[in-house]
Parts: structure tokens; sequence; C-alpha cells
């Protein structure tokens, strides 16, 4: 594609909450609820997204381009008819992607600087 | 939905939550949210209350984290589309920025004056406590008779309202010391004076008690005004001496910059410097009236109450002192806040002129709406494509009131800047009304005014159009898009809005006619004596240098022969006062005629005295009516003898002859008598009709100056100098100031109603102009929309007359109904006018009708200029072009 490839940096860094939303998506498309969960369980309930923060995500990631909300539905015996799913877009994986290297980075920073042990071979 | 899936109340609550945000978010993830919200609380009911607590917690933290983010985001998307609109339509938002502007502009700038003037404290601290005190004696036709320094002792012992009592005159001191002698018009105070009314020095100090004792040593108060522009600022100027008249001042402080009120003085001293004040006979001469008198109020007591408690010492006074209150005239006492004296002359013109201001934005306003309605029928694609992708009707009503805001908040803008245009002339403007000019400024508050006017502006004629599009949408979607259709009811609100638009121009125009009328008659009336070629100038003698009659005597004749021997002088004289002299308090005393006793309960008669030499009436050119005119026989130790007024002689004499006949103005006491009549003059302002005067001879009144004036053969201004230096000839010392023809003076006091009436036409024409614009866009807007009925009319034979009678007519219905809401409510609106016009009333009947044809005139032709490409439809392309 010859369109421009878009920055990602003006979006960085990313809130813990917008970083563990896109990253629930990194694997499968989910519906609202399911990324809300699935935020508390892969932060052991530290990150809790109330219905309010997570909406507001929503909105802001779809008008952002980092997720687009599936057209096609699940079939109808699985579909529950009141759920709208998302899944991550090209965008919003680059996004994540950018935000995980810059996190990397500072991992790798605090190593250097002494505070977390270097990561023993297994 | 299962059983678990219920409904709860909890669910309920937050739906109500969901309120909180935007409309467009509620639509979109409303009840996902319901639904999100209700697996949640399900999940949490299972962990009992604290489950229940913490989820509440969450949810409303959330809710109130992220509602605010969600509105600011779509007011920006809103503002942002707005402003690409705006870029994209420049004729359209320049025509709109810059009417707004000139509406929000004319108002915040009448509004900065009544700020300036009327709702800021005044700059005295004790402003709402202090009061001016008047003695009247309104059956003699006094309205401000001042007070004799003993009456002022007795309100100090006998009123029970006031904590102190202090008094006021002015006089005009001779300077010298700062280059030639110059005349400074000065506040005669008691020493507490500036106590009283709550003023601090900027430097130095007040008055002390006791300055103001006989014998205190000579002290000076300077105006700040006369600290920076005559002294320089000087910063050493406290303990510097001057001399004023024959004695030395020192100067112990300078005031703030305060209002010219009650005079523009230069320079302010206490009582004890002025020698007719330390004069003995003012201990004792109850009828020695020269002061004004203001007063503090005790804590707690009203203005009411004030007001009684003088009454009440005026009467007790009139009873134990019957021959200094003669009982036929009325004397009484009143009182007045200190607020309402220093407004009083500006409230009438300055609510006038923001009543016409606001209307002038209402109909800026209506016009607007007008033009975005217009445009809005061009936009109905746009809006009703936006609508399919999504929109809601509240999205596309908020768009619509969020452009109208910016394109209001920009008109603010702009607005600001033609006020800050408009402030310099409109305090000079003002200050022909009030002394409290100096606060005029574009503050805080004016900006607060400005921002809410456009924000205001903007929800007013933004909410027509947008309510229009609300419920219009619906229908222009069920017809399909891509066709903009005309919605009737829209078609209406247009039709209102110009009948409207019609109406305010109407009232307005009433309000420019009857000021210009007013104009026009002030400019013709007939004044009574001559302005053309006469130079006045004020020469008032230092009553040290010439306190005895013979000096004064020598000094009047000689400029006089010197003066009338000049070179195309024709005539010359002195007078106090002169017509239309705005700086003259008229003397006005009781009558009383020889052989004429007053009947019982009768209004006593009363009389302007004037003081003139022998060549006034000639000079001014003043009609003899009756008798003779002064000559130089009536001198000091000749028969008193007094000339009357034609009005004086008629209420007086109605079927006598008054020559002869013998007046007195001190009850008695002395009587003068009448050797000549002559013709009225308006003295007082020609919108006033003549009072009755009566003229005595200067040889036998010999008081301290007056206005020189001069009758020449040519323009009077290129003798100033020759007559300034025949003055200088007599005497070196002598200042001669306000060197004015009376041309000048004349056009001097014509120029506040001609400022109101400029002001009110320039409203009014602007309205007009608005108006005009507003019928001409309808109808050619209604001429394009109905193309094909036009085809279809003239292909069953109606001809281009026919048509172009059918479009100017439907146009002129508004205009006709505009004129009769006009007619309507114009005598309610222009009702407080009244006290600005002048041999017109408010509901002139011509001034109606010329208006009324005027607007139809020019109506008729905006109509016209559309209807003539209706009228040149041709009907075959217009059938095909269905």
């Amino acid at each position: 594609m010859s369109a421009k490839k878009r920055e990602t940096t003006p979006y960085l860094p990313l809130t813990s909450a917008e970083f563990h939303f896109l990253l629930s998506l990194a694997d499968g498309d989910k519906h609202a609820y399911a990324i809300m969960k699935d935020v508390s369980r892969l932060t052991e309930g530290a990150v809790r997204l109330s219905a309010g923060t997570l909406y507001g995500l929503v909105r802001r990631f779809v008008s952002e381009g980092m997720i687009v909300e599936k057209m096609e539905r699940p079939a109808a015996a699985l579909d529950d008819e009141r759920r709208r799913y998302y899944r991550l877009s090209e965008f919003g994986r680059e996004v994540a992607i950018a935000e995980a290297g810059r996190l990397a980075n500072l991992v790798s920073l605090a190593r250097a600087k002494r505070l977390l042990a270097r990561t023993r071979p297994a | 939905m299962g059983e678990g899936k219920k409904e709860t109340r909890q669910d309920r609550m937050f739906r109500s939550l969901l309120r909180l945000f935007p409309f467009e978010f509620r639509s979109d993830y409303g009840r996902d949210m319901e639904h999100t919200f209700a697996d949640q609380r399900r999940e949490a009911e299972r962990e009992g209350t604290p489950g229940i607590l913490r989820l509440w917690w969450e949810t409303i933290a959330g809710i109130f984290r992220t509602a605010p983010r969600e509105h600011w985001e779509m007011l920006r998307q809103d503002a942002g589309f707005a402003v690409r609109m705006m870029r994209k339509n420049p004729g359209f938002t320049l025509v709109v920025v810059l009417t707004l502007a000139l509406g929000i502009g004319a108002n915040t700038a009448i509004f900065s004056v009544i700020n300036g003037v009327m709702l800021r404290p005044l700059p005295y601290a004790n402003g709402p406590r202090v009061v001016r005190l008047r003695q009247m004696a309104p059956l003699a036709g006094i309205q401000s008779a001042g007070f004799s320094p003993v009456e002022l002792n007795d309100y100090r012992q006998m009123s029970s309202t006031f904590s102190e009592i202090v008094e006021y005159h002015s006089m005009s001191f001779t300077f010298f010391g700062q280059g030639d002698p110059q005349r400074v018009v000065t506040g005669v105070v008691s020493a507490n004076f500036f106590q009283v009314l709550g003023v601090k020095p900027v430097m130095g100090r007040l008055f002390l008690p006791g300055e103001d004792q006989r014998g205190a040593e000579p002290v000076l108060l300077l105006t700040y005004s006369y600290w920076k522009n005559v002294m320089g600022s000087d910063p050493k100027i406290i303990g510097k001496t001057f001399q004023m008249n024959d004695r030395v001042h020192t100067v112990v402080g300078v005031l703030p910059p305060l209002p010219g009120y009650p005079d523009t003085n230069l320079i302010y001293m206490p009582i004890s410097s002025c020698p007719f004040r330390s004069a003995p006979r003012m201990d004792t001469d109850r009828d020695a009236r020269m002061l004004a008198a203001f007063a503090k109020l005790k804590p707690g007591v009203t203005y009411e109450q004030a007001q009684a408690d003088a009454g009440r010492v005026a009467a007790q006074l009139a009873a134990e002192y019957p021959a200094s209150y003669p009982p036929g005239q009325g004397f009484t006492a009143t009182v007045a806040p200190l607020a309402r004296e220093l407004t009083e002359g500006a409230r009438p013109t300055l609510l006038v002129l923001l009543g016409a201001s606001g209307l002038v934005l209402l109909l800026t306003c209506a016009n607007v709406a007008n033009l975005t309605l217009s445009r809005q029928l061009r936009r109905e694609h746009e809006l009703a494509v936006r609508a399919t992708l999504g929109a809601s009707p509240g999205r596309v009503f908020r768009q619509l009131i969020t452009e109208s805001t910016l394109l209001a908040a920009a008109g603010g803008a702009f607005g600001l800047l033609v006020a800050g245009a408009c402030m310099t002339p409109l305090v000079a403007f003002a200050a022909r009304f009030t002394p409290l000019t100096g606060d005029i400024r574009i503050d805080g508050i004016v900006l607060g005014f400005a921002l809410g006017v456009s924000i205001l502006t903007g929800l007013l004629f933004g909410s027509v159009p947008a309510l229009g599009t609300r419920r219009g949408l619906a229908k222009t979607l069920n017809q399909g898009v891509g066709r903009a259709t005309e919605v009737a009811g829209r078609h209406r609100v247009r039709n209102v809005l110009v009948t409207a638009q019609v109406a305010i121009s109407f009232v307005l125009l009433i309000g420019a006619g009857l000021m210009l009328r007013t104009l026009v008659k002030l400019q013709t009336v007939d004044t009574g004596y001559r302005t053309e070629n006469v130079l006045s100038s004020l020469v008032s003698l230092n009553f040290t240098k010439y306190a005895e009659s013979p000096a004064r005597l020598a000094f009047f004749q000689r400029t006089l022969e010197l003066i009338s021997h000049k070179p195309g002088v024709i005539s010359a004289a002195f007078a106090s006062p002169f017509p239309l002299d705005n700086q003259a308090n008229p003397w006005v005393g009781s009558l009383s005629v020889e052989g004429h006793p007053l009947p019982k309960g009768a209004p006593y008669p009363h009389a302007n005295l004037h003081v003139v030499s022998e060549d006034y009436f000639q000079t001014l050119g003043i009609p003899l009516v009756r008798g003779r005119l002064f000559n130089a026989g009536d001198k000091e130790d000749a028969q008193e003898v007094v000339i009357i007024s034609e009005s004086l002689a008629k209420r007086h004499w109605p079927n006598g002859d008054p020559i002869g006949q013998r007046v007195s103005t001190n009850d008695g006491k002395q009587w003068n008598t009448v050797v000549g009549v002559v013709g009225d003059v308006r003295q007082y302002g020609l919108n006033r009709p003549p009072v009755d005067t009566l003229y005595a001879p200067l040889l036998q009144n010999l008081h301290m100056g007056g206005v020189l004036l001069v009758h020449t053969t040519s323009d009077p201004r290129q003798m100033a100098h020759t007559i300034v230096a025949a003055v200088h000839e007599v005497d070196p010392q002598q200042p001669v100031v306000r060197v004015r023809t009376l041309d000048d003076v004349h056009d001097e006091w014509l120029a506040s109603p001609r400022l109101t009436a400029t002001l009110v036409g320039l409203f009014a024409s602007l309205a007009l102009i608005i108006t005009l614009a507003g019928i001409s866009g309808v109808t050619a807007l209604a001429v394009s929309q109905r193309t094909h009925e036009i085809g279809i009319r003239m292909a069953l034979g109606a001809t281009r007359g026919r048509v172009l009678r059918m479009v100017v007519g439907e146009g002129l219905v508004l205009v006709t109904l505009g004129l009769i809401f006009g007619a309507g409510s114009a005598p309610i609106v222009t009702r407080p006018m009244a006290d600005l016009l002048f041999g017109v009333k408010a509901t002139d009947p011509a001034t109606y009708v010329a208006v009324a044809l005027v607007v139809l005139g020019v109506a008729a032709t905006a109509c016209f200029i559309p209807s003539r490409r209706a009228a040149s439809v041709d009907p075959l392309r217009a059938l095909r072009s269905e």
C-alpha cells in the first residue's frame, strides 16, 4: 500500500488500562465484558475497568482506528445478541507493540542500573 | 430473558447514571453498558455486600472520570467541524461575524458606559451614606435656593438624622505663580468636607479641623488633574506656596482623581479663605444663601427618614422666621442620594441608547437566524447524509448550536474591537451628562457582558434553525436523501423572523425620527437673541483687587469704551449671565409688584434677575417692545430701574402698561421702576421656554464681572486677540477665558441632542439595512424554490406583471404585518424617550406615517429585485427542471 504509515508515537505512552485493553484483544476478538474480565485476570485484579472507563476506551479506540467492531457475528446458537465484538486493528497492534517495546527498553534500562535482577538463562 | 437476567433496581440506577454521558455516547454504547453492568452486578452479588459496594464505588468513579471527557471530546469534534464549515463558506461566515460584531459591539460599548456611570460604586468611600441637602421654594419656582451659614447651623442643631453637615460653594480666584495669572475655579468647603465624602489624599493631608475658622493660615488642596497637568506631577508640591488673589496659600495635599462634582474645580480651599463667606454679616444674615450642603446620614438612617427630618426642620424654621421664608413660597428642604445626583442627567439618554442597541442586537439575531435557515436549506442534503450515517438528531442539533455559538463568539471578539474603537467618542459623549466618566473602560465586567451576550446571541439565533432541523430532518429522510425539501414550518419561521425585523426596525426608526424632529425643532427654535458675529469671553474680576465699587465702575467703563471704539466692533456689553451660559446659576428671586397684593394662597410670583450693561440689548439684538433701553443716566445715584421681559409684562399687566410701575425682588425693601419691556429670550436651554426675566443696569449693580459680549461686523473670532488685548490694556493681570462665539455656544448646546439623534439614527439605519437584506433574501429564496410553481402559472397564462405583483405582494404582506406590530409596540418602547424630546410628542402621527412610508417604499424595492427574477422564469425550462 502506498498510504502513508501512521505514526504510533503520538499515542504513547499508554495508560495501564489502555495497554491491558489492547493486550487482551491481541490473542483474539472479544466483546467488552470479556475484555473487562480478561484485564482483571491478566493483572490479578490490579487493573479493574469499570463500565464507564471500559466503554470510554472502546469509543476512543474505535474512533482512533485501534480496534474495529466486528460486523460478522458468531453462529446463531453461540451468538449472544446483546454483545458487540471487537478486533485489534493492524494499527492498534502496532501501537501495542510500540508500547511493549517502550516498556522493554525501560526494563533493560532498569536492569542496567541494577534496579532489576538479570534474567538467568533457564 | 432468564431468571438471573431480570432487571433490578441497581440496573435502573445505573441506567439513570448513564444520563451523565453525552446523548450520542449513550445511543452508541448505553445498552451495551447496561448489559455489562448487569453481568458485573450478578458476579458481585456472589461476593455479598462488600462486592456490591466495591462495584458501585468503581462504577461511579469511572463514570465521573469518563463522562466529562466524553462531553469535551464531543465539543472538540463539533467545534472542529464548525470551524471547517466556516472556512468552507467564507462569505456567509464574514457576513454573519460582521453583523454580529456590530450588534454585540454596539451593546458592549453602551454597556461599558452604563457600567462606568451607573453600576460602579461612587469614588467616595461614604458615597451611599452621603446626601445632597437642598433648600427650595417650589411655589416661587426656586428649585435650589442654597443655604445661608446661619441656616446650616440650625440644620446641624435641629436635625436628628445627619451625623455631619458640610458646606460647599465655588469661586473663581486669580492664581499667580505659574506664568500668566490664571483664573482657577475653586471649591470652597468646610474643613471636614472630604472626610465626610470619604476621600483620602494621594499626597499630603486633607484640611484639619479649625482650618476653616477665621484667621486660620491659608491652605490649598490641589485636585489630581491640576497637580498632574499644571504642576507637572511635582512630587515636592506639598509645602509650596502660591498667591491666590491677595493671599499666599500653602499646598497641604493632593486629592485623588474625582469626578468634577459639584463643579469642575481645580483647587479646594477652606471657607476661611473666601472673603465673602468670611464676612461678619454671614454670622447673622439668615437670607445670605450662597452655599450648597452635603450631609452624612447617621448609621441605620434611611433616605426617607432623612427626607422627613429635613422637611421637619424646614417647616420649623419657616414657622419661626416668616420674614426669611415668605409663606406663599413653600420653602422646604429635600435630600437626594449622591449617586442619583451624579447620574440623573445621564440616565434617560443612556437607557434609551441601551434600548436602541439592544433592539439592534435582537434584530441582528433574527437576521442571522434567517441567514442560517436559508443556508441550512442548502445544507439539508449534508445534514440528511450525516443523519443516515448515524448522527442522531440530537447530535445534529448540537452541531448547529456549536456552529452558531462559535460564530457569535467570533462576532463578540470583533465586537470588542468595535466597542474599543467607540470608547473615546462615547466617553466624551457621556461627559455631557455626568461627571462620572473617569471609570468608563472595558474591564472584567464588560468583558463578561460581551461574552454573555455572545453566548446568548449564539443560542438565540442558532436554536431557531436548529430546532427546525430537529423536526425537519426526519421528514427529509422520509422523502429520501438528496431531495432538499423546504419544510413548510420553516418557511413560516422565516416569515415570522422577517416580520419581527420589520417591527424592530420600525420602532428604531420611530425613535430616530422623533430625535431628528426634536433636533430640527431645536435648531429652528426662535432664541430671541442674535448668535451671529457675537464673541463672548468670561471676565471674572479679582474680588480683592476690585473690592470697592468705584474700581469696578472704572474697569467696566474703560473696557467697554476701549472695545467699542475698535474698528470692526459694533457694540459691546457686560452681562451676567448670558444666554445658554451653562456655567451660570440663574439668580431666581421672588417678585412683588407694587399695587398688586398677592391673593391669599396664590403661588408666589418669581423672576430671574440679570445684570447687564447699557448696550446689552443692542449687542444681542433683543428687541425693545415698549419704553426705553438703559442709558448712561441709569447710574448708582439715579432712580433704580429695571427692564422686564415680555412674558413677565404679560403675566402681571395683561391689559395695562408696566412702564412706570414698580417691582421688588426683596419683599418691598427696595423698589425698582420699570422703564422698558424687551423680547423674550431662551436663556437656559433651547428646549426650555423663556422665563420671566428682570434686567438690572450694571451701573446700579456693580458685580464682580461677568461675560463680555462683543458684536462685530465680521467673523468675531478674528477680533478675539484685539478684545483680550483691550482688557489687558485696562488691567494686565485680568484673566480673560472661555473666548467663544455665541454661534459656538449655541452649537455646543445642540451637540448633546445632535449626538443622541446621531447614535439612535445610526442604530436605526443599521437596523433598516439589515432588515432590507433580510426581506430581499427571503424573497429571493422563496422565488428560487417556487420556480416550478411560477413556471406552471406562466404556462397557464399568468403574465410577467402578474407574477411580479404576486411576489412583491407576498413580501409586502410580511412588511405590513411588521409595520402593524411595530406601530403597536412603538408607543410603549419609545415612552422612556419622552424626556429627550422637544416640540414633538412620542406618538407624533406625522413621524409614524413618514416612517411607515419609508419602510414600505424601501421594502418594496427590496422585494422587487428578486421578483424580477421570478418574472423572467422561462415556463418550459421551469417545468422541465422538476
